[in-house]
């Protein structure tokens, strides 16, 4: 038989057969009351104890029965009166007032008298004895259930009802008392001790205390998705300083310099300078102008150094890319980037001044725009998309572009991002040869479409609640 | 990017062509459709195709697309004698103008809408808000030729459009109100520009506001349009104009500009001709169409096309302002095929993926401190002196250790961050309503005199979080990245964001790499935040190669 610690305690400290208010219980056994409850009922259970819970009634008097104590009950009066040989009914009436009534219903149910005409008889002796409990009631003595009846419903004494709960032990266990273990300590496993002896058994239904998962930024998890997908497809990972020129950021990507997403409304810039690879400017230069020797008719218009070389937060992870080919020109080049990217916009709930970008770029002799869509959908699947559809698109620095758009069940068709093929205007000045197929999208969106986000700010302004919630789990 | 509103009465009827084929197809033409109402579609079209930003521009390029009326259609201009002078005043201001009379035009509420529209989204795209180029309508039976561009001094006078009563260049300047919103343009200046009649009045100031005497109303047959700017962006919105007029029936005629030394006759509606190698088209869209489908596709997109041997001759309408290269045309016969017809195909291009040491250092800490029980976050590298550095008892230059944003949009954002560790005192307080203990990292980029570094952070706060507890994380930390490290006591006046005593810095090979310890209650108080911190910051980009930067 397996008792617990605090059965154990109990039935130590008590006599078999004796019923011990719960107080006295717990000062016999020294334990607190919840536990001689909690080990009087597990010892109930198993046949030891038991516990007894008893509903002892105090009797009060009401304001009438108080009433009635002190001048006596109506119908004792009326009865003292018809004694002294008082009769009428009229006088009578005068002398009880509004308890006439009551005293005369109570002494005809009686049959100690009977209402002749106008005149009272009495028929019998009578004895009073409910002033006589009332006055026990009144003085706490104990009164028999059953002369208490009559005086309830007559509403002279009423009750509040006491719950008191006695343990019993009904017999001891008859094997010696040994505890059973609760904590297996190191001297338990190390003596031996716990040979032969048995394990107090837990509710495994009742939760535990909440502990919180140390883990990764759920959005972190669809960054790291991202990158295994294009390392799979054999993509070189970039990364570049968030600092850059002008230059690499818009004037190597073919956007003419009066372009509005140039404007400082747009962009952050940095009021200092930086120099430039001069044999770049060069052609980019002559390219903005007139097309240099790549087939096009350029801008027109000027070119300035200075707007070239002045600093900028990177607006699109594309002044990493196509740096990185600049500096790799020959094919074959796969590389992407996915990192930090800054616009000058206010704080909404879908506009961040600064959010993540996902690029890939390819570099070969023999890839053209149905290369790029081969990519695209190649990508889109590895993310999840199953269903991808191309539209046309506009970007300063590809010629065809395209918009992609995914199926996602619920929303309908989703614009994910922007691709192209570089312009000639872009790759010739670098040096770069072979034609570049490129993509790129921002993650935030990504991210709204996987967490379920409708609020990009969740993402950068960290709510620990939240990320103590989201499971690690993709949904 | 302009929003156009097509109402579908016009534009089915210009279409000939059903709302339903059209709202399927329009997206494969190249847009975004914003919202589709029972009486009109808002339609964003790219900025390349400023033609599309009229009904008249998008139902030429939907009877093309939706085979209605496929290939070039032909724009004449008939010769006349309208004529400009232009003043060796003026050239110094905007020096081009050019212009074009349309003849038998009823102009009625639609044309005044779609005209209003197109101009609008003119001046904005093109014009980039009326600096580069800026367009005036006139009635051309107020207009009495020939006409006089020239530059007037401020005190020149005339009634501007919506007034009553004769202005100065000076009073529209600071008073009308688009001589307010626009006066940027002209600032500076002490010549501006003015085109005058033969009877010495003004009609327009341009890119201002025109006359009221040549207001358009519903009684107009004839205009007059006249473009001011610099350069070849006077021609592209003529053209698309005039192209826009003529589509409308009106009887285009030209206009003779009379330079000091040159003359011209605009508006010019002959198509461009652009020759495209079939071998480029093969390459750049990966994929062999046949001559019919080219051609096809070029006439679907309303070009004139020829086929060579090696090439096709293109002949580009005169509205088409974006062909810059035969690749623009190229991506007009893949938009003309159909992008929903091309079969994608996976690029054979072989190479090895390879991570970059960044992010594979990046990754290792991460890792580390997720395995110290640290929940990870991300912040912005947007923050404020006041933040990075006053907050925490620091001190710090600008350019040599950070980066100032020359023209911050917020108070909140003037620098880039230089430490991660106030970004997540700030997490903290923003969380002082989660359970206790909080612990938190953030593996990330702060930039250091414009270069960025990669650096780990880390905080605990709880009633009983002290110097030992985060001196173990740190201890295990370095113990995990391989080096030995010694600590070093702040002093308060070098960093006082910890505790005196209770802060130290981590010294490898007698070179400070990082920082930990008790932050300082002054610090804690100004992040409101009201139970003790322990934190930590190490700059990785001190301990390993991180790989080349771009």
């Amino acid at each position: 038989m397996m008792l617990s610690p605090i059965e154990v305690t109990l039935v130590k400290s008590l006599e078999v057969g004796v019923e011990y208010p719960l107080a006295q219980a717990a000062k016999l056994s020294g334990m607190s009351k919840d536990a001689v409850l909690k080990a009087a009922h597990l010892l109930q259970e198993k046949g030891f104890a038991e516990v007894i819970s008893k509903t002892e009634r105090e009797y009060f008097l009401t304001e009438e029965g108080d009433d009635y104590l002190e001048r006596g009950l109506p119908e004792q009066r009326l009865y003292e009166l018809l004694k002294k040989g008082e009769d009428e009914v009229d006088d009578l009436k005068n002398k009880l007032g509004r308890e006439f009534g009551i005293a005369l219903g109570w002494l005809r149910k009686k049959g100690i008298v009977e209402v002749e005409g106008k005149l009272i008889k009495l028929k019998k002796e009578a004895e009073f004895e409910e002033r006589i409990i009332l006055r026990k009631i009144k003085e706490s003595s104990e009164v028999p259930e059953t002369k208490l009846k009559e005086l309830l419903k007559r509403k002279l004494v009423s009750f509040n009802e006491r719950k008191d709960i006695f343990v019993k032990i009904i017999k001891k266990p008859e094997t010696e008392l040994k505890e059973v273990i609760k904590d297996l300590t190191q001297e338990l496993l190390i003596s031996g001790e716990w040979k032969g002896r048995e394990f107090l058994r837990y509710d495994v239904k009742i939760p535990s205390k909440v502990i919180y998962t140390a883990k990764f930024h759920p959005y972190e998890r669809i960054v790291r998705e991202c990158r295994k997908i294009f390392l799979e497809m054999g993509f070189t990972e970039i990364k570049g300083n968030f600092v850059q020129s002008s230059f690499w950021n818009f004037d190597a990507l073919f956007q003419p310099q009066d372009h509005p997403a140039r404007d400082m409304q747009d962009t952050f810039y940095l009021d200092e300078y930086m120099e430039l690879e001069e044999n770049y400017v060069r052609k980019v230069r002559e390219t903005h102008l007139n097309g240099w020797v790549t087939g096009s008719t350029g801008w027109g218009g000027s070119w300035s150094l200075d707007t070239a070389k002045k600093l900028v937060l990177r607006t699109h992870t594309t002044a990493i890319t196509i740096h990185h080919l600049a500096n790799n020109p020959e094919p074959p080049v796969k590389a992407f980037c996915i990192d930090r990217v800054y616009r000058r916009e206010s704080i909404d709930a879908t506009h961040l001044p600064e959010f993540d970008q996902l690029e890939g770029v390819v570099l070969d002799k023999d890839v053209g725009f149905r290369h790029l869509l081969g990519l695209l959908r190649e990508f889109f699947l590895k993310m999840g998309f199953e269903d991808v559809r191309f539209r046309p698109g506009y970007f300063p620095y590809t010629e065809p572009s395209v918009e992609p758009e995914v199926y996602v069940e619920g929303l309908g068709w989703i614009e994910l991002g922007g691709a192209g093929v570089f312009r000639k205007e872009v790759t010739e000045p670098l040096g770069i040869k072979g034609k570049v197929l490129a993509w790129g999208l921002g993650m935030g969106r990504l991210a709204m479409l996987r967490l379920g986000m409708k609020d990009l700010r969740k993402l950068y302004q960290p709510d620990i609640g939240w990320l103590r919630e989201i499971p690690a789990i993709r949904k | 990017m302009p929003v156009i509103t097509l109402y579908w009465d016009e534009l089915e009827r210009m279409v000939g062509v059903e709302r339903e084929r059209i709202l399927e197809r329009l997206p494969m033409l190249g847009c975004d459709i914003e919202r589709v109402e029972e009486d009109y579609i808002d339609v964003e079209f790219f900025p390349n195709r400023p033609d599309l930003y009229s009904v008249e521009g998008v139902a030429r390029a939907l009877r093309g697309f939706l085979d209605v009326e496929p290939g070039l259609k032909e724009y004449s201009v008939k010769d006349a004698d309208w004529k400009i002078e232009v003043a060796e005043s003026v050239l110094e201001v905007r020096p081009r103008i050019i212009g074009c009379v349309v003849k038998n035009i009823k102009v009625d509420d639609e044309i005044i809408r779609s005209l209003m529209q197109i101009q609008e989204d003119l001046h904005w795209t093109i014009g980039r808000n009326r600096r580069k180029m800026a367009i005036g309508v006139h009635d051309l039976s107020k207009v009495y030729f020939p006409l006089r561009y020239e530059g007037v001094t401020s005190d020149f006078s005339f009634v501007p459009l919506d007034y009553d009563e004769v202005m100065t260049v000076e009073e529209i300047l600071s008073k009308h109100p688009k001589g307010v919103e626009y006066a940027f343009i002209l600032e500076g200046k002490d010549r501006f520009p003015m085109i005058i009649d033969s009877k010495n009045e003004a009609i327009s100031f341009p890119p201002i506001i025109n006359a009221e005497k040549t207001r358009v109303t519903e009684k107009t047959t004839d205009l007059f349009i006249d473009v001011t700017g610099f350069d070849e962006n006077v021609d592209k919105a003529l053209n698309i104009l005039a192209s826009m007029f003529f589509d409308r029936g009106g009887e285009i005629q030209s206009v003779e500009i009379v330079y000091p030394d040159r003359r011209e006759r605009t508006p010019n509606l002959n198509p461009r001709e652009f020759s495209v190698k079939k071998e480029e088209v093969y390459g750049l869209l990966g994929l062999r169409l046949s001559d019919n489908e080219i051609v096809k596709a070029f006439e679907r997109m309303r070009y004139g096309v020829e086929v060579k041997a090696d090439s096709f001759k293109v002949k580009v309408p005169a509205y088409r302002a974006d062909i810059m290269h035969s690749w623009d045309l190229i991506e007009d016969i893949a938009i003309g095929f159909g992008y929903d017809r091309i079969e994608p195909v996976y690029p054979e291009t072989n190479t090895i993926g390879l991570t970059h040491p960044w992010f594979e250092y990046r990754d290792l800490a991460r890792e580390i401190m997720l395995g110290l029980g640290f929940l990870e976050v991300i912040t912005f590298t947007l923050t404020n002196e006041k933040h990075q550095y006053d907050y925490m008892n620091r001190k710090a230059k600008p350019w040599e250790d950070f980066v100032p944003l020359q023209h911050p949009l917020t108070e909140d954002h003037t620098i880039l961050r230089t430490s991660i560790l106030p970004s997540l005192l700030e997490v903290l307080s923003l969380n002082k309503h989660h359970p206790l203990p909080q612990k938190i990292f953030e593996v990330g980029d702060v930039v250091v005199g414009k270069l960025n570094r990669l650096k780990v952070s880390a905080v605990i706060t709880h009633s009983k979080a002290n110097f030992s507890e985060i001196r173990s994380v740190v201890q295990a930390f370095m113990k995990e990245i391989g080096f030995e490290w010694e600590a070093e006591e702040t002093e308060g006046t070098k960093d006082g964001a910890f505790i005196p005593g209770r802060g130290a810095d981590v010294i490898v090979a007698e070179k400070k790499v990082g920082s930990f310890g008790e932050i300082h209650p002054e610090v804690l108080e100004r992040f409101d935040l009201t139970t003790p911190v322990v934190g930590l910051e190490v700059d990785l980009s001190a301990l390993f190669d991180t790989g080349e930067l771009i």
